[in-house]
């Protein structure tokens, strides 16, 4: 399973598809300082970023991929800069 | 994606939908080249190829959506009228879809496209392009100069991150070309399986690569996460073919814009002042005067090191030395940085002016602090408005924009005005309204000043847009930027075309249909036989007459039935003569004659199998009269006849047959060189060429053999497929006759019937059985006394009208014995007289019959190749009818 919940922290491994996109939302609606953790994520479905986008986590640790880290994580931490 | 396959529903759809709309093109090209300026045509043609583009994108048919792309991208420039539409183009174009069609045949046999499309496609599109990218003669200047604000780049460029725009400046000044691509995929795109982040991911040599939301996020809770809301803005210097490739499914969502490197400077800090920037501006300009880059690069750089790196001169300082170290400095470039680092304002594309000090107080609306980006943001919306015409959804977020817009510059007093215009947008349907507002606001004019809720009297006031006013007819050049005539044109449209309610049904189910009508029709003519059994079998005549009511009912719902089934076979005459316009004018262009084509009565409509089948007859007539009928045009005018040749295609509807005619003004048939060549093939002797008349003469040209004799036809100047026509058109049940004058014209006649549904036979008794004959061969029925028939040798023959008629016996045709007559019977015979070829034959059979109508089922199976009889007929009482071929059996 692509995407790994453990208590307040969310753990994206390999790549995560877009069937995950409802979980990801639940788990937002569920955690009160939601943590995501990008690190072992080899790409994600553009749902899941839009849900990452919306629920502004507190924490994101970026992917170790640098190309989708650098395409995505400076969207995901404007998002959180305008809070 | 995957391959489609044989049984993708979405490709079957595609490609009859597909030729439509490539048929739809090429008919709306052939009126443009005729007419330039009709506005009508070039929408239509647009429209087609667009909507093409769009659908073939979901196939895995990357050349073709290529090949179309460019197409559109040229036929854009044509609507813009920033390139003349010539024949040479109109040559081009129609070479294009023909490719297209071609592919749109292989997709629907192999389900894909063959392996050398990918090279076929770029071909021709760079082809294309090369078109669109020679648009600046001289002549289109002044319109190319006007669009410029529609190419002004993209508002969202300043967004992206300044090392990125650095990136870019630095490869668009060492001569790369720069494309900046906003991607808005579709949001209900994830549902099509479509992953846009993967999908932006995959554009090659990426310098930006940024993702916004489209609308603001709220609450986790309420995000619909399946309804994609995101943006990508991508920078590339990659091959825009290169781009459109990695892409390619979501080319219609993308929008590319070739940057140039000045649209990516963007320079930022605080503003300063003091004498230093004023030595280095003199000094600069002197070296830049004196074409001297590298003192400049090498003042600027000096500069730059001793002044503060937080201040926006310094800044500027900075793209100068990229500029100026460039492989191909672009001049103008970087004297606009110079007089940036030099005076603190960059000059910008065009002359729209950003400021990096709020000094001095704005001459007009937009010339504050940010007036360049409004203004860009300005023309997007403005392009945006007169791309997509009339949208709800699309004036929305340009009303949004705007108003955020106004609000952001301060603009307060505009809103109203604003307000204004966009419900007088909403009332009139129409964009126009909101982009007066803002081509005024553009311009610099005050737009409250204005009477927004008329807008009519402001339009003289804006520049471009009265031209707009007069629509949808308007064709004059439209130099206003993106919304010129051809956004509003494209507003009036949809009003005009009424929603068509058409639905597509298989051939096979409307077949089934017909052949359950036709079981139906033959089951209703069994109650007349059930109606005189319940009286003479059972003797109760109110029951016969009941049934007969019945049946009389019964019968009007069947045939009104089966007139409704029929009418949904049929097909109107435009389906086969629009093929012709272009044939004619290709072929015309290739022989060097002039022909003018007229067609009339397109709407004339018969059955769908004989319109099918009269493709190929007609093509062969046609080409005969362009190949050998029509002279060229200085022959022509040596004979006193006009240059141009006319060639004419009729329809028209006669009692129960369409006729179909061809008629030209060329050099016509001459009956004598048929004759000498008949004699000299040996179709006929002399004597017999001598009786013929000149129309029997000409009617020559049909006996098989004749018409593929090379030197004959060459002779004749007809008679090449000539008996292709024949067959096919007598096959349909239908006649061929050519009527020609020597030196004045020729004109091919084909008539046919209706439909082939149901044919009307009548039924003869000879032989001891039942026959039917189809009644269009019978000319009439004649009792004739046998003291009139005359034997001529073992022939047998009787004068009708005092014609001859040659008399055959039915009983000996059929090889059965005949009927033994009764002694006290009076001797008279019954005579079907028929026309077959053209002559009259008179046929003795036993007795005549009612006539009726049938459905005719050809012999299937081991009957298949039985000579003599075209088919079988079920009869009311359940009896088959076999229904004669005349022509085979005499």
């Amino acid at each position: 399973m692509p995407l790994r919940i453990a208590r307040t922290t969310v753990h994206f491994e390999g790549h995560c598809s877009v069937e995950e996109a409802l979980d990801l939302q639940a788990f937002f609606g569920r955690v009160k300082v939601p943590k995501v953790v990008l690190t072992q994520c080899a790409g994600l479905h553009t749902a899941l970023l839009q849900v990452l986008a919306a629920a502004r986590p507190a924490s994101i640790a970026p992917p170790s991929d640098p190309t989708l880290a650098q395409a995505i994580m400076p969207f995901l931490s404007g998002i959180g800069a305008d809070r | 994606m995957s391959n489609p396959s044989r049984n993708n529903p979405l490709l079957q759809r595609f490609i009859p939908e597909a030729r439509e709309l490539l048929q739809a093109s090429a008919g709306g090209l052939l009126r443009l080249e005729k007419n330039p300026q009709d506005g009508p045509a070039i929408n239509e043609v647009f429209r087609a190829v667009h909507t093409l583009k769009g659908s073939s994108g979901l196939f895995d048919a990357t050349a073709l959506t290529r090949l179309v792309h460019a197409a559109e991208d040229l036929l854009g420039a044509v609507r813009a009228q920033e390139i003349v539409l010539d024949s040479s183009l109109v040559d081009m174009l129609l070479d294009s879809l023909d490719q297209v069609s071609l592919w749109v045949d292989r997709l629907e046999g192999d389900a894909e496209l063959p392996a050398d499309a990918d090279g076929v496609a770029s071909r021709m599109a760079s082809g294309l392009r090369a078109r669109v990218a020679s648009k600046d003669s001289p002549e289109t200047a002044t319109t190319a100069d006007a669009t410029l604000p529609a190419e002004a780049p993209p508002i969202w460029l300043h967004r992206l991150p300044v090392e990125s725009l650095r990136v870019g400046f630095r490869r668009a000044c060492r001569g790369a070309t720069v494309l900046a691509l906003c991607y808005e995929p579709d949001p209900g795109c994830f549902y099509a399986g479509t992953d846009p982040l993967q999908a932006a991911l995959q554009v090659p040599e990426a310098m930006a690569f940024t993702i916004e939301a489209v609308a603001p996020w709220g609450p986790v809770a309420d995000l619909d996460p399946y309804h994609c809301n995101l943006r990508f803005h991508i920078l590339t210097d990659a091959p825009r073919t290169e781009v459109e490739q990695a892409i390619r499914y979501e080319l219609d969502q993308v929008s590319f814009s070739p940057v140039s490197a000045r649209d990516l400077v963007q320079i930022a800090g605080e503003p300063s002042d003091g004498p230093v920037w004023d030595d280095f501006y003199e000094a600069a300009s002197a070296q830049y005067a004196a074409g001297d880059l590298a003192a400049i690069r090498a003042s600027a750089a000096t500069l730059r090191s001793f002044t503060g790196p937080g201040l926006w001169r310094n800044d500027a300082l900075s793209w100068l030395e990229d500029a100026a170290s460039a492989t191909a400095p672009d001049h103008d470039l970087v004297r606009a940085l110079i007089d940036a680092a030099g005076t603190g304002r960059f000059g910008g594309a065009g002359n729209s002016t950003v400021s990096a000090t709020a000094s001095g107080a704005p001459t007009t609306l937009l010339d504050g602090p940010n007036g360049a980006v409004a203004r860009s943001i300005l023309a997007g919306q403005r392009q945006a408005l007169g791309k997509d015409g009339y949208d709800e959804i699309r004036l929305a977020s340009v009303a949004a924009v705007v108003g955020n817009l106004l609000v952001g510059l301060g603009l307060d007093a505009q809103r109203h005005a604003f307000q204004q215009a966009i419900v007088d947008t909403h009332e009139s349907r129409s964009t126009l309204p909101l982009l007066i507002f803002l081509d005024v606001l553009e311009s610099g004019g005050t737009p409250d000043t204005l009477p927004p809720s008329d807008p009519l009297p402001s339009i003289t006031s804006a520049t471009d847009l009265p031209k707009a006013a007069d629509l949808p007819k308007s064709t004059a050049p439209g130099p206003g930027p993106g919304p010129g005539p051809d956004g509003a044109a494209r507003n009036a449209a949809p009003e005009v075309r009424a929603p068509q309610k058409t639905l597509k049904v298989e051939q096979a189910k409307v077949d089934l249909l017909m052949n359950l009508i036709g079981e139906l029709v033959v089951s209703k003519n069994s109650l007349p036989f059930l109606a005189k059994r319940a009286e003479e079998t059972y003797g109760s005549r109110d029951m016969s007459r009941e049934i007969k009511e019945q049946y009389a009912v019964i019968d009007r719902l069947a045939q009104e039935m089966q007139g409704a089934i029929m009418q949904v076979q049929m097909l109107p005459v435009s389906d086969i003569f629009d093929r012709f316009p272009r044939l004619v004018r290709d072929l015309a262009r290739k022989l060097g004659k002039q022909i003018d084509l007229s067609v009339e009565g397109e709407d004339t409509a018969a059955d769908k199998t004989i319109i099918e089948a009269l493709g190929d007859p007609l093509l062969h007539i046609v080409r005969n009269s362009l190949d050998h009928g029509i002279e060229q045009p200085e022959i022509r005018e040596a004979a006193g006849k006009a240059r141009t040749a006319s060639l004419r295609l009729r329809a028209r509807q006669e009692a129960d047959g369409v006729v179909i005619e061809v008629q030209d003004d060329g050099r016509g048939i001459d009956p004598a060189r048929i004759r000498a060549a008949a004699i000299e093939k040996g179709v006929i002797d002399a004597d017999e060429a001598g009786r013929l008349s000149d129309q029997e003469a000409i009617n020559l040209i049909y006996r098989p053999g004749f018409s593929t004799a090379h030197e004959i036809s060459d002779l004749s100047g007809r008679g090449v497929g000539m008996d292709v026509v024949l067959t096919t058109v007598e096959k349909l049940g239908g006649r061929v006759s050519v009527t020609s004058r020597l030196g004045e014209g020729t004109t091919t006649r084909l008539t046919l019937p209706l439909s082939m549904a149901v044919t009307r036979v009548m039924v003869v008794e000879a032989a001891d059985g039942v026959y039917g004959v189809p009644m269009d061969m019978i000319a009439e029925t004649v009792r004739v006394p046998e003291s009139r028939i005359q034997r001529i040798k073992r022939a047998e023959a009787f004068v009708l009208r005092d014609i001859v008629i040659p008399l055959m016996r039915m009983s000996t045709l059929l090889g059965v014995p005949a009927r033994q007559r009764n002694s006290d019977e009076e001797a008279e015979e019954a005579v079907l007289v028929c026309q077959i070829d053209g002559r009259h034959v008179g046929l003795v059979i036993d007795d005549f019959r009612e006539g009726m109508d049938v459905i005719l089922k050809p012999l299937q199976g081991a009957l298949a190749g039985m000579r003599g009889y075209s088919g079988t007929a079920l009869l009311g009482d359940g009896r088959v009818l076999l229904i004669l071929d005349l022509k085979e059996l005499i």
